[in-house]
């Protein structure tokens, strides 16, 4: 056979899914793009800012000599100061283009860290309902995956995060705002959390907590997102301009290590070196170039904010139960039957569409993606109310 | 810990040397200024996209098409890999279409996720040495063992040793041609006979692939042409990176093909979405795919290559040096003049402030890797030091 054995059974797992894929493309064609309420994709259709636009025209027409060229493997010192210059602006901390490597997306950056980090047989703590990428992401270096389920408003628990360390665990990857459920961990369960690690590390272990932050300027209702690095000093954070700046085609992110981290510099050796091997080799050039100087920026939140309160009407009125999420673009709301994947597909039926809960370790729930077009949220409320209707009943 | 045992391995067992003459490197060209060292240890070409890129470029985000940076499928644009199978059908005369075209962040990337989907823990890759030292690391990614094989004098494929490497465990082999470090372009008639081995152990019901790394495919001399792979061989997967062709490496852009002669293709490409998917590169980066999609038929200017080629080799011969004359990529490969080539290297640099990265770091201690991606006046002003260290040892 062409292919491995273990992606075979990757793909074997994943099927569904792409079943499911392909369900709503027949559906979409039978009956037209438009009467189709499609939320089940992640891909914004949030165009990047004007400004941010403007600059890359002028970047690319520019005679800077040698911008497409190889740079070091950690990215451009300039873009790397300037974004170690917004994080010492947040936090107060001493981050230096040092404590910056630049990566295609955070995906890539994620890979980049567990490469490091990891040894075969190391357990990451992931709490659970996830994206489910993750999984991958921890098995591609020979990790382990520990879930751990959050609570039922999907915050931290850490009574079983406790219970779930043990000598093997190496990591906990947190995602907050968080896909699929739009929670936002908050700063005392994240001091909790701190507490619980530094406790391990009094006792010689070190538990290394990566945030993945691919969506931290989508937050709502004004509420500020707790900064990790003052919490806890083994902190990694992995930023991804996918959402933020809408540039998710062009893979493009970065890590940020900790300035309080020991021995810090091992660690950005060793991700720096992962980013080569594993055949990165350095973030889009003109991509690193552009986003240095919109750290501060973003796409319209108070757009995605107006469908986070339109959505999350549709579904309660509906007579859903659901938590109101405080950032992101997802909503998780509970199937009103157990079978999730069967609920799914009567929401196909009433040409909806969305991923059931159990794609993120969480059966019994469905995600809905609402970054969409407000039309398609607004018109699919009548649909919601139906369904629901008839499952009940 | 802070770093896995198995990383702190790999670093140690790599970055020792050749990182500390980088920096040593560097940090001549700090002291002694740009213009005083002469600078010969990076394939990092010191050349512009060809200039209708640019203005492509230009056009493409003037027109700011919707969407233009979303998402797209992972194996890349449609539109892209229709273009590139279009001009894979002609130059190759097999029915190349989109779905035998998968776009890849650089070549490295490419075969990256290439190995992730096709190994088993354990496979073998046979790789003809000397090497591109990274191919060493994409194989172990994914729990692959590297089987190196020595080439001939003339660093063309030996194809007995080669025979005598297959075993039940080998998966594929890995060739590299125009060649980094050599710049050797394996001859038709060599790659035939590789063909024909290869062939002899299907019917033994062993099937092995030819992974094919293309990255230099353009930068070819003398009107030589590139064998047609494709022809010679069924099982093939190549990889192409327009890092050198376009001059475009720090974008990571590339792409797979895959023979329309493998008949699990469906399989392989299910294969490669999980692996670009689990890998993190998620897609090739849009801008550039879009980019990459036009400029197909275009290249570098080969023969500014093959003037500073032409130019430094002479000069090698006449100085005594022992080299094989490339016939393609910006690699030279002469034999050091000691034996410890280390020693040599380091002399050079010293002495003439030549920086020339030694034969080991490519798996072939007792020679030494001149890249000449450099600006001709650099290379001119080079050549007496070239002279100077030949006539100190020949």
């Amino acid at each position: 056979m062409v292919i491995s054995n273990k992606i075979s059974e990757s793909m074997k797992s994943s099927s569904w899914i792409r079943a499911m894929f392909e369900e709503g493309e027949k559906l979409k064609k039978q009956y037209g793009q438009d009467q189709i309420f499609d939320f089940t994709l992640g891909n914004p259709i949030a165009e990047p800012p004007d400004e941010l636009k403007r600059e890359l025209i002028k970047i690319v027409s520019s005679d800077i000599k040698g911008k497409h060229r190889y740079m070091t493997n950690s990215g451009y010192e300039d873009v790397r100061e300037e974004i170690a210059a917004f994080h010492r602006e947040l936090s107060g901390l001493a981050f230096t283009k040092n404590n910056i490597i630049m990566t295609v997306g955070s995906a890539g950056g994620i890979n980049v860290i567990l490469k490091a980090l990891l040894d075969p047989g190391d357990e990451v703590i992931v709490p659970c309902p996830f994206f489910v990428e993750f999984m991958f992401y921890i098995e591609n270096h020979g990790g382990v995956m520990k879930l751990v389920d959050t609570k039922d408003d999907f915050h931290l628990d850490i009574e079983k995060i406790k219970g779930a360390i043990t000598e093997k665990t190496k990591a906990i990857i947190v995602n907050s705002p968080n896909n699929p459920t739009g929670v936002v961990y908050n700063e005392e369960e994240l001091k909790e959390l701190a507490a619980l690690l530094n406790m391990r590390k009094k006792k010689g272990q070190r538990i290394f907590v990566i945030s993945d932050e691919a969506y931290r300027k989508i937050i709502y209702d004004n509420i500020r997102f707790p900064d990790l690095f003052p919490l806890y000093e083994d902190t990694i954070t992995i930023t991804s301009h996918s959402k933020d700046l809408a540039l998710p085609g062009e893979r493009i992110g970065y890590i940020t290590v900790s300035p309080l981290m020991k021995n810090a510099d091992k660690l950005i050796d060793a991700a720096i070196f992962a980013n080569r091997i594993l055949g990165f080799i350095n973030a889009p050039a003109i991509m690193q170039r552009l986003v240095g100087k919109f750290q501060k920026n973003s796409v319209d939140i108070a757009d995605y904010q107006k469908k986070r309160d339109v959505i999350y009407d549709i579904l309660v009125d509906a007579g859903f139960e659901v938590v109101k999420p405080e950032g992101a673009f997802y909503i998780f709301p509970k199937s009103p039957i157990k079978d999730d994947i069967k609920f799914v597909r009567n929401l196909q039926k009433h040409h909806v569409l969305g991923v059931p809960g159990i794609g993120f370790g969480k059966p019994g729930y469905f995600r809905i993606a609402y970054c969409v077009e407000m039309d398609i949220i607004e018109r699919s409320r009548p649909f919601f109310k139906e369904v629901l209707g008839r499952t009940k009943h | 810990m802070i770093v896995s045992s198995k990383m702190r391995r790999l670093i140690r067992n790599q970055e020792g040397w050749t990182r500390k003459m980088f920096e040593e490197g560097m940090q001549m060209k700090k002291t002694l200024g740009d213009d005083k060292v002469y600078d010969f240890s990076l394939g990092n070409p010191d050349v512009e996209p060809p200039q209708a890129l640019k203005s492509a470029l230009i056009d493409m985000l003037m027109q700011t098409t919707p969407g233009m940076h979303k998402y797209m499928e992972n194996s890349g644009y449609q539109s892209v890999r229709e273009g590139i199978a279009e001009y894979l059908k002609t130059h190759y005369g097999l029915p190349f279409t989109s779905k035998h075209i998968f776009m890849s962040v650089g070549c490295a990337g490419g075969i990256n996720i290439l190995f992730k989907s096709m190994l088993n823990k354990g496979d073998e890759i046979i790789v003809p040495n000397p090497f591109f030292w990274e191919f060493k690391n994409y194989i172990e990614n994914f729990g692959g063992i590297m089987k190196l094989v020595d080439t001939k004098e003339d660093f063309q494929l030996d194809i007995e040793k080669i025979e005598g490497a297959i075993n039940d465990k080998t998966k594929a082999i890995l060739i590299n041609s125009p060649n980094n470090p050599t710049g050797a372009v394996y001859s038709e008639e060599s790659l035939k006979e590789l063909a024909k081995l290869l062939y002899r152990k299907r019917e033994e019901g062993k099937e092995i692939y030819i992974v094919a790394d293309e990255a230099y495919k353009k930068i070819i001399y003398d009107d030589a042409v590139l064998p047609n792979i494709f022809e010679i061989y069924d099982l093939v997967v190549s990889i192409t990176s327009h890092s050198k062709d376009l001059a475009l490496p720090g974008e990571r852009i590339g792409y797979i093909a895959i023979s329309p002669n493998i008949k699990e293709i469906d399989l392989l490409v299910s294969g490669l979405i999980i692996s670009i998917r689990a890998l993190g590169f998620v897609n090739a980066p849009a801008l550039f795919q879009r980019a990459a999609g036009m400029f197909q038929e275009n290249s570098v200017d080969v023969l500014e290559y093959k003037k500073k080629r032409d130019i430094l080799y002479n000069t090698l011969i006449e100085s005594g040096f022992e080299c094989v004359k490339p016939g393609g990529a910006f690699y030279l490969f002469p034999k050091s003049p000691i034996k410890d080539e280390l020693a040599f290297v380091k002399r050079v640099q010293r002495e003439e402030r030549i920086l020339v990265v030694p034969g080991r770091g490519f798996g072939r201690s007792g020679y030494f890797r001149i890249a000449y991606c450099v600006t001709m006046e650099k290379i001119m002003n080079a050549l007496d030091g070239f002279r100077r260290i030949g006539k100190r040892y020949y």
